[in-house]
């Protein structure tokens, strides 16, 4: 229903945007699940903050609500529209392809944003604006050994399967640790589908699996903290080094209270703003390298006072 | 399996022959499979077994255990309840946020009203209106979803102060060495199962369920029993948001996203038939268990765990198949 509501705002808020289009850029952006978690909600409105800011464009705010076919069909609303450019945050890497290629032909220039798109659609699309997943795994992956002086046994709990994110996480951090730490040995991995609840209930069977766990990476700060939390149950958290990724402001107090070694800060608000950017160099003919990403930078205790509490 | 079941065979008792062996075998058929399991997966893991695993699944089993036993209930008055997932959501949310507002003691008090009242409106719907109740609560199940994240706005909550609330004590608490989750799962399983077996509201919702027609001549207020059915559901699925939201300390708005269908999953392996008028908490409670020990066993043994997606159709399939050839004393279809 709020999907619903969402939609006939954005209806609302397209007339009214094409009744006083007198502004240079009307760029449209199709969001792949706003409401559902907290990161894209904050995207959502640090983009039309940021489109407010930049004075020049008009935006035209559309949500597919985590759903393929709709969002295609909004490439399509947005194509015969006429806009300027067209950001787009994939809800699946592949199948959007075909619609970002008629896009492309029709002489829109497309951005993806967030989560990239398979390799056979990125020469359709002027340039993707992201955060890059692979270096943040590759970061924690680095944290992890550093925490453990090179040695030591850990387990891994991923994102949801399939989603490019985790993967390229996952893959990130696995290459990295297995090259740079041999010392260290990944025990098992399973997936916490971006979800506390799950994560906790994996990282109790791995406590009863495993008498010895010296470290946890999560996909995300949300599934870390559910770790955490099994761990505080079982009495065993004082052993175990916790490295999560997208620090979430959960994470960002269990590493103050020195619970949480580190994790990786994203901002929705970076995220958001450099996407825009991104849009708005490519419609101002600027050369604009295919890929962009934006800073992830490590966070650990050390550096904790440098970075603003996350708002998710 | 001190009650008694509702459906009893129809063959002479007293002699052990063939038929009366087996049709023990498949009356208890869930139990004997749920024993047969956890014996082969001891074999794979040697932790299996072990005290501190028993326990970790069977918390972890509780928060769907508890909603599960208020469904049987609607189930055996006749009806399904599909919104406990978006309700779960709903009330995890509500006390989780609400905490940190009003205090635990308000908050648990007012997720209780606001969800109750959630299950009067299912209970309105379905019992006066008499609205079909697999619309009614599907229908429910997707706005219960939007005001879920309409309230939060899209946003996680969470608890602040994680290590300073008696509110720990739902989902991280321990009573004489037993986990709270566990307890309260027990507690509610036990007294519901006596309320259907030994009194008269009981057997009014069996009545109501097997055969609506019967029981409103024999002056059963039908309407009244199907609400009731609705509020002891909602009051479930309560429970469970008071575990599950302290179990975490936060809560995503989507948290009880599926769980409508794990707890039917564990209703229907525990032999709980959707057409009402039958069935009972204690299969119920088995059939949640089994679920949970699947995903623990599989986990244990290295597997993905959403193996145990496709494992737990595996035996839902059989479970139904088998009572099924019991009722009609064969394995394959009577007539071609």
């Amino acid at each position: 229903m709020f999907k619903k509501t969402t939609l006939a705002a954005s209806i609302i808020m397209m007339s009214i945007t094409t009744a006083q289009a007198e502004g240079p850029y009307r760029i449209g952006i199709t969001q792949n699940n706003v409401g559902v978690d907290s990161y894209q909600t904050t995207y959502e409105s640090a983009f039309e903050a940021a489109a407010e800011e930049a004075g020049n464009v008009d935006i035209v705010v559309l949500d597919a609500g985590g759903d393929v076919a709709r969002q295609i069909g909004q490439m399509q609303d947005l194509i015969q529209q006429q806009v300027d450019a067209i950001i787009i945050w994939p809800t699946n890497g592949q199948a959007v392809i075909p619609a970002i290629r008629q896009a492309h032909q029709a002489g829109i220039p497309v951005v993806v944003t967030n989560s990239k798109i398979a390799e056979a659609g990125l020469e359709f699309i002027a340039a993707f604006s992201g955060p890059d997943n692979v270096q943040q795994g590759i970061a924690s992956a680095e944290m992890m050994c550093d925490a453990l002086g090179g040695e030591g046994q850990i387990v891994q709990i991923a994102g949801q399967p399939g989603y490019t994110t985790a993967m390229e996480r996952a893959t990130g951090f696995e290459v990295r640790l297995a090259e740079a730490c041999p010392g260290v040995e990944l025990l098992e991995t399973q997936p916490g589908n971006w979800n506390r609840e799950r994560a906790q209930r994996v990282m109790e069977d791995f406590l009863t699996k495993y008498d010895r766990i010296d470290g946890v990476y999560s996909g995300d700060d949300n599934m870390g903290v559910g770790a955490l939390n099994a761990a505080k149950g079982a009495d065993r958290a004082d052993e175990i080094i916790f490295i999560g990724a997208t620090n979430f402001a959960v994470g960002y107090d269990a590493i103050e209270r020195g619970e949480y070694y580190g994790s990786i800060y994203q901002s929705p608000v970076d995220d958001a703003e450099a996407a825009l950017q991104t849009a708005l160099d490519v419609l101002a003919g600027e050369e604009v390298p295919k890929m962009n990403f934006f800073e992830t930078p490590k966070i650990t205790a050390e550096n904790l006072s440098e970075f603003d509490r996350p708002v998710f | 399996m001190a009650f008694a079941e509702q459906s009893k065979s129809n063959l002479p008792a007293g002699k052990l022959s063939k038929a009366s062996v087996m049709s023990f075998l498949s009356a208890q058929g869930i139990l004997i499979f749920f024993l047969v399991g956890m014996f082969v997966f001891s074999f794979f893991s040697e932790q299996f077994l072990s005290q501190s695993n028993i326990m970790t699944v069977v918390r972890q089993a509780s928060i769907i255990g508890i909603i599960a036993v208020g469904v049987t209930v609607v189930i055996i008055g006749g009806n399904l309840d599909l919104s406990v997932g978006s309700m779960l959501s709903f009330s995890t949310v509500l006390v989780v946020d609400l905490h940190d507002k009003v205090g635990p003691t308000t908050a648990i008090l007012m997720m209780f009203a606001l969800t109750l009242m959630l299950g009067a409106v299912n209970g309105i719907l379905i019992g006066f209106l008499r609205l079909n109740s697999l619309i009614v609560t599907l229908a429910m199940l997707s706005a219960i979803q939007g005001f879920v994240l309409i309230y939060s706005g899209g946003q996680n909550v969470d608890i602040a102060n994680q290590d300073g609330t008696w509110f720990a004590f739902f989902g991280r608490g321990y009573l004489g060495g037993i986990a709270v989750p566990i307890l309260l799962f027990g507690l509610l399983a036990i007294l519901v199962q006596v309320v259907m077996s030994y009194t008269g509201y009981g057997r009014r919702i069996f009545a109501v369920g097997g055969n609506p027609m019967a029981a409103v001549y024999s002056g059963i207020r039908k309407n009244w029993c199907v609400f009731s059915t609705y509020l002891i559901s909602a009051f479930c699925v309560a429970c469970a948001a008071l575990v599950l939201g302290s179990r975490v300390m936060g809560s995503q708005n989507n948290v009880g996203q599926g769980y409508e269908l794990l707890v039917l999953a564990g209703i229907i392996l525990g032999g709980t038939s959707l057409l009402g008028g039958a069935g009972s908490i204690w299969k119920t409670v088995i059939g949640v268990l089994i679920l949970g020990f699947i995903q623990n066993g599989l986990l244990l043994m290295g597997y993905p765990y959403y193996i145990q997606w496709i494992v737990t159709w595996v035996i839902i399939i059989l479970a139904v198949w088998l009572d099924l050839a019991n009722k009609r004393k064969r394995l394959l279809t009577t007539h071609s």
